[in-house]
């Protein structure tokens, strides 16, 4: 099927080809390197740095503090669902996204440092939102009880569409350094939301009954992470006309999934 | 794109072939690229070849005309789709776990 230049019809592809190939680390590194290469903590090295305002750029450490919890909780959580993944292709693909969390964690962090910050992680832990903490604590919890489902729905469906939602948002209305370093965390992002949703939906599939687990799930955790991205786009000074539907793309993957609000 | 391309007959139409060009969509293997593109919005007109993914929003495009029933890969989000036509007539895609 095709050399380096191209394929024939990527969609001619045998389905379990297909899955092999989405979840393997040649994929992810084939992937990445289209975005990456050339950057420096996630933005092109010689980008014009303007300026903020320092109210502007008092709200931008906060919005970014915020960030930084749920990326720290994803590394974690991913970290941990590695061990217990129930196949080989999952395993593979949570390892890449391990490697995704830590990279958002760490250019999230320098941008603070750029932005003035001297201690960017005793800043986290001045200014984080206790939604995003409470999110994190219950994430681990669920990691740490080795329910797969569970876990895996609060962390690749609720809080990495919440967040594809939010960066990309702010990524439009953002000093150009921040939109870069936002843009590249979303192209990740895309990956992990379509992870979360298929998987989910083939457990579902075959085993319908662990829906009403999940609609608990869903029930206990997504307002935290509602609550914690409605205050960062207020943070942002959007006028409400102009926010995105924040629940969008969630409702629109829970609907998917079988979930009713 | 599968069975029913096989089971394609004289009855139908035979499919419109394209061209497919790299616009630029930098997120999966170079060699995938060309399927995929940027959804510049409700205003994005699509092409007879493409349908947007519904769970991360990219352009699928296919080298052929697509079809109800139709199988497509999101490369982007690891998803495989079927296609169908939609309320206004347009094809759009389902997600096949």
């Amino acid at each position: 099927m095709g050399d380096e230049r191209g394929v024939e019809e990527v969609h001619d592809l045998d389905p379990r080809e297909f899955f092999e190939r989405v979840h393997s680390f040649e994929s992810w590194f084939h992937s990445v390197e289209g975005y990456l290469t050339g950057t420096e903590y996630g933005h092109r090295p010689r980008l014009g740095e303007r300026p903020l305002p320092p109210a502007e750029r008092e709200r931008l450490i906060t919005v970014l503090c915020n960030y930084c919890v749920g990326e720290t909780a994803a590394l974690e959580g991913a970290s941990g669902l590695v061990g217990f993944a129930p196949n080989r292709p999952t395993k593979v693909f949570l390892s890449t996204q391990v490697v995704d969390e830590g990279r958002h964690l760490e250019v999230l962090l320098h941008r603070l440092g750029e932005l003035g910050v001297v201690d960017p992680e005793a800043e986290v832990e001045r200014r984080a939102n206790p939604a995003i903490r409470e999110f994190r604590r219950r994430l681990l919890e669920l990691v740490a009880s080795k329910d797969w489902e569970a876990a895996l729905f609060a962390q690749n469906v609720v809080l990495e569409a919440m967040e594809f939602t939010v960066f990309q948002s702010h990524a439009r209305s953002a000093d150009p350094v921040t939109a870069e370093v936002l843009a590249g965390i979303v192209k990740d992002e895309r990956r992990h939301i379509g992870f979360g949703e298929n998987e989910l939906g083939r457990r579902l599939r075959e085993s319908p009954h662990r829906r009403a687990r999940l609609s608990e799930v869903k029930r206990d955790l997504d307002a935290l992470v509602l609550d914690t991205f409605e205050e960062t786009l207020r943070e942002l000074g959007l006028p409400a006309s102009e926010r995105p539907d924040l629940g969008r793309t969630y409702l629109a993957a829970v609907a998917r999934l079988g979930f009713g609000r | 794109m599968s069975d029913p391309i096989a089971r394609e007959d004289a009855e139908e139409a035979p499919r419109r072939r394209f061209e497919l060009d790299d616009q630029g969509f930098d997120e999966v293997p170079a060699k995938y690229r060309r399927f995929y593109r940027h959804w510049k919005g409700p205003g994005d007109a699509l092409g007879a070849n493409e349908v947007v993914c519904p769970v991360c929003k990219i352009v699928i495009r296919s080298t052929r005309e697509l079809r109800s029933g139709d199988r497509l890969y999101c490369m982007a989000c690891m998803t495989r789709l079927r296609v169908r036509e939609g309320e206004a007539g347009r094809l759009e895609a389902d997600c096949e776990y």
